[in-house]
């Protein structure tokens, strides 16, 4: 097989810089889990459909399995292992644990950081918006009802 | 009632912040020094001979470091029994289904090795293939393994009491026909395994699975390496609901590239893989014969069911019975005739599915509904003049010992006002109700019991060692809460060694929701032989008796007279200077009937104990689009005792968006000639947050007599009663039954229209 072209590029993760020398073709979720060893981002179906790869890009929460690594190149980067900050849980971590919204937790991640980007736009959510913001993320054990009560358990915090 | 610290109480879960975290490691997850990336090459055809397979390019391809085929495995055929044994690891003669493990490559990359797989050359000879039932079983079929004649994998027969006399004083009597087609467990979590072997030749592997031990013994026989040497690790588990009960081939393919390129591998599969090569659900054909009394009292009831099972027995015998178990259970019937047919097709392997059996538990409930509307009964009082009770025998001679159907039937009609709204309803909203009743585990052979360990430290905290697996409901957690309660400890002195067959001793694994009712009462065991010995020294310590001691807040003091105390680490201090053995150990086997077997002898105690659950669901049929708003879902189910409230809640409302929302609306495989259409996560729709409705959930307790502190089965009866519910409120809007599942909208447009045209 002909060896693609390879592009270096700069990556700023979790308020960390790191050198990535990638193919064009790679996506963000394998630079992320195979060269960073990011593992908390999983990949649950490789077509932009269960939400599983979700990290923040510039605080939008994108499929990073549908990303181009090297279209990356200075913008900012948020994985699920960058919200717990001293080894205290972010609160919306917290808040999924505090009200059992993590069963198996393979989606957890992906959930967790779909929820930090709509209280980040919307402080205080109502229910409806929750439901709509996180129904990008697929969780097959749940049923939801814990991860939106999660959530809203945040709403009208921080104000 | 006892007092408990721990139990009965929501407290976190004690493995929920790792994977709050993103530090839980998931089989794929995982990255091993000199790791290579093993890839699958998979039959194009749905039933073909292989002629030859050329191995010699792959091999030659810079980068490949190991090739397998079936030579390298050998002829060993795995079934879950011994009369079931038919599907080899790699085929060496055929392939029966599209999709089917042909040959394996591990090279130092994805692209190598994708590359490899295409340079694999496979001489096939085509044959003819079956797709349906009826063309399996038909005289002079393509027949997909020699010991199968008409393609009849299984039959079960059970017949108990006079169906004849039953349906001759019956008042009522109705015949309906019920199916659905396969459906898949989509779990979050793709399957991915990793192996490596060591110099000694011990192999450590980690998949997702539901019990260690039951992968471990498959593996050491097809290795051909004793047991102490197949070390089964403990990994997190994204969900199972029935779908990683048995070794799969890429455990043992993995395993074999791993031992011949003397480097781990790891082989990870797409979601597309994920719902074709590792099992799905049956699709069933259910014919039920219903005789009643006046009163609505069933007298009689014949089931024929037949299953389409795919290529292979996998769980079989179990997969063909359980659909009849679980109503011969939640439902009284005397006189009863069950004839269940497993049939072999050309397509994927199918197994046993927290939500087994739609088209059977939706049809014994919509011709309930519908033989209580002849007779002016409405299907809630139904439900209650047939409900199992405790002290009841099933039909196939288990006792029931524990039982709060009822119960959970009055409160879940109280709950949704099931009186104000039933019949009173505006056009095309309607309420529906189903009952199930689900075993807590069934006769496992050798692998019946569960054992536990307890190690003690002198700071007075323990280590729990039990084979008992965590698929994402929760195990981990009841394990921990029980140890610490039974010691007067707090989950944070408890460490958990469990799921790894290199320390972990027998254990069921997690069938059935057994792993509560069988390993928790281990556990408890061990604990208690722990805390016996405690006692003994504490006793000796302060001259009182052992009986009169309490072990709380890491102290053991006299019940009477708290001051006379010490700390549990003090006991453990003095057990260590004396040479007096500390530990614990504890084993639990159910009682049930060795003799029972799912063929020759389905008769006989089943399960030590059975939960019961009742749903109500209220629904909004939009006539001109026939999709289904669901208003509300009620949830009731008899859980024995609640170790964790909130632990079961979420059991309740996983089953509710599985087995009603997903399983009721959307969830189907589509075909083309053995084909799957919508093996993808954006062809296959299971229920998103906007789709749920809300939820109440109702915990019954009765304390079952033998279930650790009551406990049993939480969470599967009320996954399978939510698909009837739907079903029956779908059928109570609409006016009209609905017996081929799921109620998509083009069916509910159809029925309307319909119905329409009959009114005319």
């Amino acid at each position: 097989m002909k060896k693609m072209k390879r592009y270096s590029l700069t990556l700023t993760v979790n308020n960390e810089t790191h050198a990535v020398v990638t193919p064009p073709n790679r996506t963000l979720l394998e630079v992320l889990r195979d060269d960073l060893h990011l593992t908390g981002t999983k990949e649950g179906c490789g077509e932009g459909a269960c939400g599983s790869c979700t990290v923040l890009v510039d605080g939008q929460p994108v499929r990073s399995c549908l990303t181009l690594a090297v279209a990356m190149e200075g913008r900012t980067i948020t994985t699920i292992e960058g919200l717990a900050q001293g080894g205290r849980l972010h609160p919306i971590q917290a808040a999924f644990v505090e009200h059992h919204a993590i069963q198996c937790g393979f989606c957890s991640p992906g959930m967790i950081l779909a929820a930090y980007a709509l209280l980040n736009e919307n402080p205080n959510p109502g229910e409806a918006e929750i439901r709509r913001a996180i129904s990008g993320n697929v969780c097959r054990c749940t049923g939801y009802a814990k991860i939106v009560k999660a959530v809203q358990s945040l709403a009208g915090e921080g104000r | 009632m006892e007092k408990f610290t721990l139990l009965g109480k929501n407290r976190k879960r004690v493995d929920t912040a790792a994977k709050a975290t993103g530090e839980a490691l998931f089989s794929a997850d995982l990255s091993l020094p000199r790791m290579l990336v093993g890839k699958v090459l998979r039959s194009p055809h749905p039933h073909a001979r292989i002629l030859a397979i050329d191995t010699s390019k792959a091999e030659k391809l810079p980068g490949v470091k190991a090739v397998i085929t079936a030579k390298d495995i050998g002829g060993d055929k795995w079934g879950v029994f011994r009369y079931t044994q038919d599907q080899q690891f790699l085929p060496t003669e055929k392939v029966r289904y599209v999709g089917e493990e042909v040959a394996a490559v591990a090279a130092v990359d994805e692209d190598t090795a994708l590359e490899a797989l295409a340079l694999i050359d496979v001489q096939y000879e085509v044959l003819p293939s079956v797709f349906t039932m009826a063309d399996a079983m038909a005289d002079g079929a393509p027949q997909l393994h020699d010991a199968y004649p008409n393609n009849i994998n299984v039959r079960v027969k059970i017949d108990v009491g006079d169906i004849e006399k039953g349906f001759n004083e019956s008042y009522l009597v109705r015949e309906d026909l019920f199916s659905a087609p396969e459906d898949t467990y989509c779990q979050a979590e793709p399957y991915a395994v990793a192996a490596q072997f060591d110099q000694a030749g011990n192999i450590e592997i980690w998949m997702p699975n539901a019990g260690p031990h039951m992968k471990a013994k498959p593996l050491a026989n097809v290795l051909k390496i004793p047991l102490n040497k197949v070390r089964v690790r403990k990994i997190t588990i994204g969900g199972a609901f029935g779908g990683r009960s048995e070794i799969s081939p890429a455990d043992v393919i993995c395993a074999f590239l791993a031992r011949k390129a003397r480097r781990p591998v790891k082989i990870v599969y797409s979601r597309e893989e994920n719902t074709v090569a590792t099992r799905q659900a049956h699709a069933l054909v259910t014919r039920i014969k219903t005789g009643v009394d006046r009163e609505g009292k069933v007298l009689a009831r014949e089931i024929i069911c037949h299953m389409d099972g795919g290529a292979y027995s996998s769980t079989g015998p179990i997969a063909t019975s359980v659909p009849f178990l679980c109503m011969e259970q939640a439902y009284r019937m005397d006189n009863v005739r069950f004839t269940g047919y497993r049939i072999l097709t050309n397509k994927p392997i199918r197994g046993m599915f927290r939500v087994h059996g739609r088209a059977f538990a939706c049809g014994v409930d919509v011709q309930l509904d519908r033989m209580g509307e002849e007779l002016g009964i409405d299907p809630l009082t139904m439900r209650l003049r047939n409900a199992r009770q405790a002290g009841d025998y099933t039909p196939t001679r288990s006792y029931v010992a524990s039982c709060g159907l009822t119960e959970a039937i009055i409160r879940v009609g109280e709950k949704s006002g099931w009186k104000e709204k039933f019949g009173k309803l505006p056009p095309y909203h309607g309420i529906g109700i189903g009952c199930n009743s689900v075993q807590t585990g069934f006769p496992m052979g050798i692998r019946g019991g569960s054992q536990a360990f307890i190690k003690l430290n002198e700071d007075g905290g323990i280590t729990v060692i039990t084979g008992i697996v965590d698929n994402g409901q929760g195990n981990d957690n009841m394990v921990v809460q029980i140890a610490a309660e039974e010691l007067g400890l707090t989950p944070d002195d408890v460490q958990l060694i469990s799921a790894d067959t290199e320390v972990t001793p027998s254990d069921p694994g997690s069938y059935s929701m057994c792993e509560t009712f069988i390993g928790g009462n281990a556990v408890r065991l061990a604990a208690r032989d722990v805390k016996r010995k405690l006692f003994r020294i504490a006793a000796g310590e302060f001259g009182t008796g052992e009986d009169e001691l309490t072990a709380r807040d890491r102290k053991i003091f006299v019940t009477k007279n708290p001051e006379i105390s010490m700390s549990i680490a003090k006991a453990v201090r003095i057990a260590l200077s004396r040479n007096e053995s500390i530990s614990g150990e504890g084993s639990y086997w159910p009682d049930v009937d060795a003799k029972r077997e799912w063929v020759k002898n389905p008769y006989g105690q089943l399960s030590e104990a059975f939960s019961f659950g009742a749903v109500i669901v209220e629904v909004k049929v939009d006539p001109e689009t026939g999709q289904v708003e669901v208003l509300e879902a009620t949830a009731a189910q008899d859980v024995g005792f609640a170790l964790h409230p909130q632990v079961i809640e979420g059991q309740f409302e996983g089953g509710i968006a599985m087995g009603g929302q997903g399983g009721m609306l959307t969830e189907f495989l589509q075909w083309h000639e053995g084909r799957v259409l919508n093996p993808s996560q954006s062809g296959y729709l299971v229920p998103l947050a906007i789709d749920m409705p809300k939820i109440n959930s109702i915990i019954v307790e009765t304390i079952d007599p033998k279930g650790p502190y009551g406990a049993k089965e939480a969470g599967m009866s009320v996954a399978m009663s939510a698909a009837q519910a739907y079903c029956g409120a779908i059928s109570n809007a609409v006016g009209v039954s609905f017996h081929d599942y799921p109620i998509t909208p083009d069916k509910i447009v159809k029925a309307i229209e319909e119905k329409k045209k009959t009114k005319k």
